[in-house]
């Protein structure tokens, strides 16, 4: 027999699962547009969990109607999770601006060659020799 | 309503409006920024003047714990006031040319969620302030529009967009077991029902999400690039300023919610690590800029040092550790803007500019802690915390601080020296008239620091006791809203 399952924890397993994904994505993803999926996903499982913070399953949506009585779902965290997705969303375009700008100027979004060119830059505009051992940085626009 | 909102609600809005503003008239739209941040000052003055603290503001007036409120103390006035001069003095948009609208803009969003962030009493107000500091730091970190500047900005993102992450899943945790948000009021309930794993757990997420603009370790990857690839007025406000609004974040939920023996371990232990990493990869630098940026994320391992140690004593280290680093970090970030590159081009550079090296040699003095410098003074509070408190750990703490300015010591004395060389000419150029001036007033502020030293003490005695006071913070709760 199948062992009931309550649902508020199978969705908190889904938070949690979102965030493992999400931190997994983040430590091996080779390419900057994964990156920010990544943290896209991060984000949901948050979000997710911050939704189950405040939600009652016995409780119904937090409208005043005329009906009277029934216990309602606490909106606080509802209105914050709404707030925290516009910022995520406001942060994951901003993000991908930069995903653009750094393919224009590197010619590449491998995350490992972004971060060589990255650092060969830095050191030959404080007139470093190049970690990388290169003679000069490539030239970019 | 209080006039005390206006230096968070002013720079929004001259931020939405001054792009628009720079078409029609751009020299207006130049002194704009530094105009309202004379008025913040001056707001912030009198308000402080006129009010007794500590005070609440129930925004859109709805009353806490159910509306948002800004709890305004000395402390939060404080760290207000300093967000305001910094930016004043460090103001990166001076320039002529089409970038000056964008940056003045970004830096007027920074301004006022940094003073929104010192003045929330909320935490998810405070989370809502952070998102907006660190969406305007992108900015200003990729406004030279180099590669490495956007390579730089996208990881600075990357860390700062999980942080947050954590900081929301901090919040969630603290939610589901309280039911409120507002600090005062969790403070009145932790006791109950906080102070057990959970509510560690909670606390450490918050640290972990807040710290990464207070480059706290493990999650300070980001600092060396950001500060060697954006300008340098940028890294000055980023370094000087900003972190420093993290750190007061951090250490209010600490003491008004999480006052417990782990949570000040936790710090303590993440401190000590941050001293050692970032000192002797500061040693090992091979840039001013780079050295700078490891010099920092040391200094702010020595606040978070201070800020564990329990009592008033940890708020005065704390304090005089933040003052002083926000000086004399912002000074030596406006002479690197010119002087940033590699540490061997330094050599003889006093013939260069005997005056900014002088000033260098007064930065690197004070950084170190030599008497009668205010640095020495700051140090001498957190040897004396450190000792008073007696634990073998705090002990432990205070032997990996003194190692640690010695290693500071020796490659400023190493860069200093090499300044001053015989017979060695130096490539670079004197910094510009603006970034000498900026730099001649912090190191102003340093030396008379020194004159004024007892009653400078004293307003940070009187500051750490209401910093220290849990207490008081909630009770301002019970006292009614304005």
């Amino acid at each position: 027999m199948i062992p009931e399952l309550h649902v508020g924890w199978v969705l908190f397993a889904g938070a949690i699962g979102l965030i493992a994904i999400g931190v997994g994505g983040l430590l091996m993803s080779r390419d900057l547009f994964r990156v920010v999926l990544a943290l896209a996903i991060t984000e949901a499982g948050a979000n997710l969990l911050l939704v189950l913070s405040g939600y009652r399953f016995d409780a119904i949506a937090p409208i005043v109607t005329n009906e009277v009585g029934g216990v309602m779902v606490d909106p606080v965290p509802q209105a914050m999770v709404l707030t925290a997705i516009v910022i995520g969303v406001g942060v994951q375009a901003l993000a991908l601006g930069l995903v653009l700008r750094i393919y224009r100027a590197y010619g590449s979004i491998d995350v490992a060659e972004v971060r060589r060119r990255m650092d060969d830059d830095i050191a030959a505009e404080a007139g470093l020799p190049l970690p990388s051992g290169r003679e000069k940085p490539a030239v970019h626009s | 309503m209080n006039a005390i909102v206006l230096p968070v609600v002013l720079p929004l809005l001259a931020a939405f409006l001054l792009p628009s503003l720079a078409r029609i008239w751009s020299s207006a739209a130049r002194v704009l920024g530094p105009v309202l941040m004379l008025v913040s000052l001056c707001v912030l003055w009198t308000t402080w003047g006129e009010h007794p603290t500590p005070f609440v503001v129930a925004l859109g007036g709805f009353q806490p714990p159910m509306g948002i409120a800004f709890h305004v103390d000395s402390v939060a006035m404080l760290f207000a006031f300093l967000v305001a001069g910094g930016a004043l003095l460090m103001w990166p948009a001076w320039t002529d040319d089409d970038t000056m609208p964008r940056l003045a803009a970004l830096t007027l969003l920074l301004v006022a969620a940094a003073t929104g962030l010192a003045l929330s009493g909320d935490l998810f107000n405070v989370y809502v302030f952070y998102e907006l500091l660190s969406v305007a730091s992108f900015g200003l970190v990729s406004a030279r529009r180099t590669g490495a500047a956007f390579a730089a900005g996208f990881r600075y993102l990357v860390i700062s967009g999980f942080g947050s992450v954590l900081a929301l899943l901090g919040i969630a945790l603290i939610y589901l077991r309280t039911g409120t948000l507002n600090i005062a009021h969790l403070g009145q309930l932790a006791p109950e029902s906080l102070a057990d794993p959970f509510g560690l757990a909670a606390f450490a997420l918050l640290l972990l999400g807040f710290g990464v603009k207070a480059e706290l370790f493990p999650v300070n990857t980001w600092v060396p690039e950001v500060y060697a690839g954006s300008s340098a007025r940028v890294a000055g406000l980023l370094a000087g300023v900003v972190s420093k609004l993290a750190v007061l974040v951090v250490v209010r939920m600490l003491v008004v919610v999480f006052p417990h023996d782990e949570t000040r371990m936790l710090l303590l232990i993440l401190g000590v690590v941050g001293v050692l990493s970032g000192e002797l990869a500061a040693w090992s630098a091979k840039d001013m800029r780079r050295m700078l940026a490891f010099s920092s994320i040391g200094q702010l391992g020595m606040i978070f040092i201070a800020f564990s140690i329990p009592g008033e004593a940890g708020w005065v280290a704390g304090l005089a550790l933040v003052l002083h680093h926000l000086v004399v970090k912002s000074g030596l970030f406006l002479i690197a803007d010119r002087w940033g590159g590699a540490l061997q081009s330094l050599t003889g550079a006093a013939r260069v500019s005997p005056f900014t090296a002088g000033l260098f040699v007064l930065f690197a003095l004070s950084l170190i802690g030599v008497p009668p410098l205010p640095g020495f003074w700051a140090k001498l509070q957190l040897v004396i915390g450190l000792v008073e408190n007696g634990n073998g750990v705090y002990l432990g703490a205070l032997l990996v601080f003194l190692a640690a300015t010695v290693i500071e010591a020796n490659y400023l004395f190493r860069l200093a020296v090499a300044m001053y060389a015989e017979g060695a000419s130096s490539t670079v150029t004197a910094p510009s008239g603006g970034n000498r001036i900026g730099a001649a007033i912090f190191a102003a502020v340093l030396v008379a620091a020194v004159f004024l030293l007892n009653p400078l003490s004293e307003a940070i005695d009187d500051l750490a006791v209401v910093g220290n006071d849990a207490t008081g913070y909630m009770d301002s709760l019970a006292g009614g809203a304005r």
